[in-house]
């Protein structure tokens, strides 16, 4: 899910940005340091929107760095369990498969995939039904259900299940 | 014992009538002072013995006597006042006898016993062949006495019954019930060892007969104590009267149950495990020792089941065996466990019926009074041979069981937690149960008493606390949780459920992304994560390890009691799972190879893989041992992330800065300037043969130095500076050259030659330069190109195309089958000067060809190079190409490259070996190498995404790469440029320049009056001086 919150963070500055663009410096850094980061409680920051507040800045002894305190407004995107996802397939393996949405990375075991599909190998190794109708393969889109997540430091793991009503495959590149 | 029994017969007849005076004064005293315990005996009885003399003299007597006796005597005292009880009791003369012929036949007994003390199962079959002739009078008798004794029992506990029993007991009367001090006491007496039942049957036996005479309470053996049954009595006295004659009962040893323990003789009860059908066990001893076997039929009475178990047969045993033939027993034999083939049998000529078992009805294949269905091995065992406790059958073991098409064996399962371990449950935990009326109810633990939890159902309605038994629940998981394995083979592995199948979890790990299969009860909830173990041993998960058989392999998982190792096996990934003492030691040598391209790969590297089943991946290089990486890649699922390939099918990316330091690459500094794989250099070296695996100077530390021996290297300093030739051999610190130059052999310090060594015939094909320009390093030795390429190449492709690697392929290769001469009187490998300033001094022989002034003085050690060609080592190359360098040839300005030597060449340089030409060049080389090579405000081309264009350096980033304004005057867009990205437009004549490199003058700015072959005549603007410079460190200036 979507979030858009507000933040905080300690930036610190080298005293070579001070000047006139000191603040656009501050923004920029700001973005370069914290977009596509992740944080376990709120799940990745996917874009700063805005600046709320920018604080004193705080001169640093022995290096001459400016800390700031700055508050921004960011989108974040957060998996939960039990959320429903639209993923990419970027890897199809006999234990199941892993799906990426965006930046979290989403593994469906395949005992969460509906027993009527079995695992192909070969050149393209995919999930199919017995009658050929539907195929999880590299590059699919599937909407999930995710049911666990795991939260490290850098990033956010998932798995997630196709065995519900609704859930599947909703675009096969393959058909296209 | 039976010369006991005599002497005893012998003293009874002395003694017997003092004893039968003493009889009734001393019962009276010891009623009186009751409860005082046996260790009073003597004291007790002292006033009632008449005669102390007597006594004295009946003591010493029995000296031997008390010498048979226990350890447990106190004192002598004590065992005296025993045996005198024991005659006393054993007046009866009937009784003597009879005890005297049971003696008899108990010492038989006994021996056979002791035989078969090794098998319980024996053993019992034993007791039930001798139960029934004890066991059966007493049913058979009238039921008249049956009825008495019931009065009597009735007369005897009826009253308290009724007294105690008829209220609600509270807690105040059930310590009521403890007993007392005024309470009969438990006496322990010691019987033959699997005889306990007997012997109680036996007192009960003896009770009827005798009734009141005998004034013991109670007889009580205990299956879980050996060698020992419980009388209840006021008195030892009495006792030993009931223990009289009984064959089983060594009646001198009687011990009183102190008060407090009382209650805990009988209340072991719930040690005793019932075993079910379908409950999972464990043979103890035989051939089945440590099987796992599962119940299929239950005897309470004879302590006996039925298992199902896994053959061990050998078959072809039991067909000798059943024919009569000899069997060779071989001791230490236990065959596998296999599921017996009945066809396999009949063709072994083993004679198999197949009939209908007596009780059960089902159909059963007979061999040898061996009992099979369905391959199983149907086995009638004593209880007490086998293991009912937290039995724990592994995975692999169930599944063998399940084998003829059971379909789920769920119901077995769940009898598996029915003998599991205590306090397993926590406050908290999520259960379910799994039996009962209240099956399937989740919950959470609340509380956990004795052996019922006390649990928080999830239904709303329910009572806010349940109690329920342990067994009926089952800890409760579903999908998504993160867990942790605390126990069983995958102990200490974490991961997330993906399925719950009853009472199996199946988990994804949170390391290797594989299933592990555990059961509920092994898991806990956590948010923990881990790999599980990681380490037996010396040995941790990523080691690289020699195994026994000297092969090698990194260890990729840590099981219970094995590691699997991923071997060093290229062509395919190869698996295998040893056990710890199979693993001869950990290789922890830190060791560099080179890649395809000749870099250095280093531990932590990260190299992109070429060839091989793992081709297109990348990762770093974990280990490194004889040529064979082995490359971690995170997002490679298989082997825990790791591959095995040859370093020969690998090319390093990026590389860590270490690493360039290693080969001495300044411009390492740069991340984007990493070493230049020196592919098109040195395409001409392979005559000379030596190995691939001979790397640079560098890059043998610590390896030994076998691979230095045999290539060609150059002394870079002391006398012999400059010099090239082979090496014959390492000696320590020194090595033995043989110069080319001279035809002598030298000893030199190891840290004074640097070696450029030759490069494998395969290297030469053309396509590796394609390959090579993929590669994402590939950009990154264009910087370095303009060290070299002028020096060759300016003077014919001024254009600066000649950089590029593909280019240069194109360059080069019409010239190979020429050039090679020309190559080996340069450097041989012009990579390594490029890359090290050290190499600089030596390095000018290429100078000369580019020198425009051959009177220069440049030639000095050309001349030694020239001389070389006539060396028998340097190939037959020579021989065929008309190398147009020779002096000898001085004319021959059309070869195909002669070009950029145009101008120096045929002069007459190798004549001319002054030195001073070295002097002057070098500070300016030396300088070149130490700054960033562009400088602001150069005009550039830009290369990016198949498009040209030019601009200008506005400024150099800390990172290596440029920000460049587009356009020749620096006014378009403004870009950030890697440094491979970029390079220099060559000045031409009369154009403003900037100084790139060579020392002081860097940064000037001057201006180009004339280009000699690869150098350029530069008047610098600050002091007017004219300079003769490299044309490579000139950059021409952008116009403002």
């Amino acid at each position: 899910m979507f979030f858009h919150i507000v933040l905080e963070r300690n930036m610190q500055l080298h005293p070579r940005y001070f000047g006139r663009n000191l603040r656009d410096n501050l923004v920029s850094k700001l973005m370069k340091d914290v977009e596509g980061t992740c944080s376990g409680r709120h799940g990745f920051v996917v874009a700063v929107t805005g600046i709320e507040n920018i604080g004193k800045g705080i001169i640093r002894d022995g290096t001459g760095f400016v800390t700031f305190p700055v508050k921004y407004q960011c989108v974040v995107f957060r998996p939960f369990k039990g959320e429903i996802l639209e993923a990419v397939v970027t890897m199809v393996n006999k234990m199941g498969f892993f799906a990426e949405a965006g930046p979290v990375q989403i593994f469906v075991s395949n005992h969460l995939i509906p027993d009527d599909m079995e695992f192909q190998t070969g050149d393209m190794p995919n999930y199919t039904t017995s009658d050929g109708s539907v195929k999880i393969q590299k590059d699919s889109e599937v909407r999930l259900k995710i049911i666990g997540t795991r939260v490290d430091a850098t990033e956010i793991f998932c798995i997630g299940t196709i065995k519900d009503d609704f859930l599947g495959v909703i675009n096969d590149p393959a058909t296209v | 014992m039976s010369r006991r029994g005599m002497d005893r017969d012998d003293e009874d007849d002395e003694e017997y009538e003092e004893q039968v005076e003493d009889f009734d004064e001393e019962e009276a005293e010891e009623e009186e002072e009751r409860g005082g315990g046996g260790g009073g005996g003597k004291k007790r009885r002292r006033p009632s013995f008449i005669d102390d003399d007597a006594e004295e003299v009946d003591e010493d007597e029995e000296e031997d006597e008390e010498d048979y006796d226990d350890d447990d005597y106190d004192g002598g005292g004590k065992g005296s006042s025993r045996k005198r009880q024991y005659r006393k009791v054993s007046a009866s003369n009937f009784f003597d006898e009879e005890a005297a012929v049971d003696s008899d036949e108990e010492e038989e007994e006994e021996e056979v016993e002791d035989g078969f003390i090794v098998g319980p199962d024996v053993q019992d079959e034993d007791d039930n062949r001798g139960r029934p002739r004890h066991r059966q009078p007493p049913h058979q008798e009238d039921h008249e006495d049956l009825e008495e004794m019931a009065r009597r029992i009735q007369e005897r506990y009826g009253k308290q019954r009724l007294a105690e029993y008829d209220e609600e007991t509270t807690d105040v009367e059930q310590q009521a019930l403890l007993p007392s001090v005024r309470d009969p006491k438990l006496w322990m007496v010691k019987c033959a060892i699997g005889r306990e039942r007997e012997t109680a049957v036996c007192l009960m036996q003896k009770y009827i007969d005798k009734g009141s005479e005998l004034q013991i309470r109670s007889a009580i053996a205990l299956d879980h104590l050996k060698n020992y049954i419980y009388v209840e009595a006021d008195k030892e006295a009495h006792v030993r009267e009931a223990c009289k004659g009984l064959r089983n009962i060594f009646g001198q040893k009687i011990t009183l149950v102190p008060i407090r323990e009382m209650t805990d003789v009988l209340s072991v009860e719930s040690k005793a495990i019932d075993l079910a059908r379908d409950t999972w066990v464990r043979m103890k001893i035989g051939t089945y020792k440590g099987d796992l076997a599962k119940v299929v039929d239950v005897d309470n009475v004879r302590q006996r089941v039925r298992v199902k178990l896994i053959p061990r047969i050998d078959l072809q045993a039991l067909a000798n065996k059943l024919e009569g033939r000899e069997v060779v027993k071989k001791k230490a034999f236990v065959p596998p466990p296999r599921f017996m083939n009945v066809e396999e049998a009949r063709e072994l000529h083993i004679r198999v019926e197949h009939r209908r078992d007596a009780t059960g009805g089902e159909r059963f294949d007979t061999i040898g009074g061996m009992m099979f269905k369905d391959g199983f091995l149907y086995k009638s065992v004593s209880i007490k041979s086998l293991y009912s406790q937290n039995i724990k059958p592994t995975f692999d073991e169930l599944e063998k069981f399940r084998k003829p098409g059971e379909t789920g064996d769920v119901a077995s399962l769940s009898t598996l937690f029915a003998n599991r371990k205590k306090g397993h449950f926590m406050k908290g935990d999520a259960v379910i149960v799994i039996k009962g009326d209240l099956k399937n109810l989740k919950g959470w633990v609340e509380k956990v008493d004795e052996d019922n939890v006390h649990i928080r159902p999830e239904m709303k309605d329910l009572p806010k606390t349940l109690a329920v038994n342990e067994k009926e629940l089952c800890k409760y998981f579903e999908p998504g949780n993160h867990v942790k394995v605390v126990s069983g083979a995958q102990e200490g592995a974490t991961g997330m459920v993906v399925k719950v199948e009853q009472h199996v979890l199946i988990l994804i790990s949170d390391t290797t992304k594989e299933h592990i299969r555990a059961f509920a009860d092994d898991v806990v909830e956590s948010s923990e994560v881990t790999t599980g173990v990681t380490k037996i041993g010396d040995y941790e998960l990523r080691d690289l390890v020699l195994l026994d058989n000297s092969s090698f392999g990194v260890i990729i998982r840590v099981e219970s009691e094995a590691f699997q190792v991923l071997k060093g096996v290229t062509d395919r990934p190869e698996v295998v799972l040893v056990k710890l003492r199979e693993i001869k030691c950990k290789l922890e040598k830190k060791i560099n190879v080179q890649d395809k391209f000749r870099n250095t790969v280093s531990s932590k590297d990260v190299v992109r893989i070429l060839e091989g089943p793992c081709k297109g991946n990348q990762g770093s290089v974990e280990h490194i041992y004889r040529g064979v990486l082995f490359v971690f890649d995170r997002h490679h699922l298989e082997h825990a992330g790791f591959m095995c390939v040859k370093a020969q099918s690998c090319v390093v990316v990026g590389g860590s800065r270490s690493n360039s330091d290693r080969n001495g690459d300044v411009h390492s500094r740069f991340p984007g300037l990493r070493t230049p794989p020196r592919i098109p250099q040195s395409p001409h070296r392979f005559s000379r043969g030596g190995p691939p695996s001979a790397g640079g100077r560098h890059n043998r530390g610590g390896r030994g130095h076998d691979g230095l021996t045999g290539a060609t290297v150059k002394v870079r300093q002391g006398s012999y500076k400059g010099y090239r030739g082979r090496v014959i051999e390492v000696k320590g610190s020194f090595v033995r050259v043989e110069l080319e130059s001279q035809m002598k052999v030298v000893t030199v310090d190891r840290n004074h030659i640097s070696d450029n060594v030759a490069v494998t015939p395969q290297r030469e094909t053309s396509s590796r330069y394609g390959m090579g320009s993929e590669t994402p390093m590939h950009p990154s030795r264009t910087p370095l190109h303009p060290y070299m390429t002028p020096m060759r190449d300016a003077g014919a492709t001024p254009i600066h195309d000649g950089m590029r690697t593909p280019m240069r392929d194109r360059a080069w290769n019409p010239y190979a089958p020429m050039s090679p001469p020309r190559d080996n009187w340069e450097d041989g490998n012009p990579g390594s000067w490029g890359a090290s300033p050290q190499y600089q001094p030596g390095s000018p022989p290429s100078r000369p060809y580019e020198a425009p002034t051959p009177g220069a003085g440049w030639a000095s050690t050309p001349g030694g190079n020239y001389s070389e060609a006539g060396t028998p080592r340097d190939s037959s190359a020579y021989a065929n190409a008309p190398s147009p360098y020779l002096p000898s040839t001085p004319g021959q300005p059309m070869t195909p490259n002669s070009a950029s030597y145009l101008p120096g060449t045929p002069g007459g340089q190798p004549m001319t070996p002054g030195t001073g030409g070295l002097d002057i060049m070098s500070p300016v080389l030396g300088g070149d190498n130490e700054g960033p090579w562009f400088m602001p405000d150069i005009l550039v081309n830009v290369h990016r995404a198949g498009e040209e264009s030019v601009g200008v350096i506005k400024e150099v980033l800390p990172d290596g790469s440029y920000r460049v304004a587009l356009g020749s005057n620096g006014n378009g867009e403004t870009i950030s440029a890697l440094s491979n990205e970029v390079e220099a437009v060559v000045p031409r004549k009369s154009d403003k320049i900037k100084i790139m490199g060579g020392g002081t003058l860097r940064g000037s700015t001057g201006k180009l009056i004339g280009v000699d072959g690869t150098d350029g005549i530069v008047k610098v603007d600050d002091t007017l001086d004219v300079k003769i410079l490299d044309l490579v460190i000139l950059a021409k200036l952008a116009q403002p």
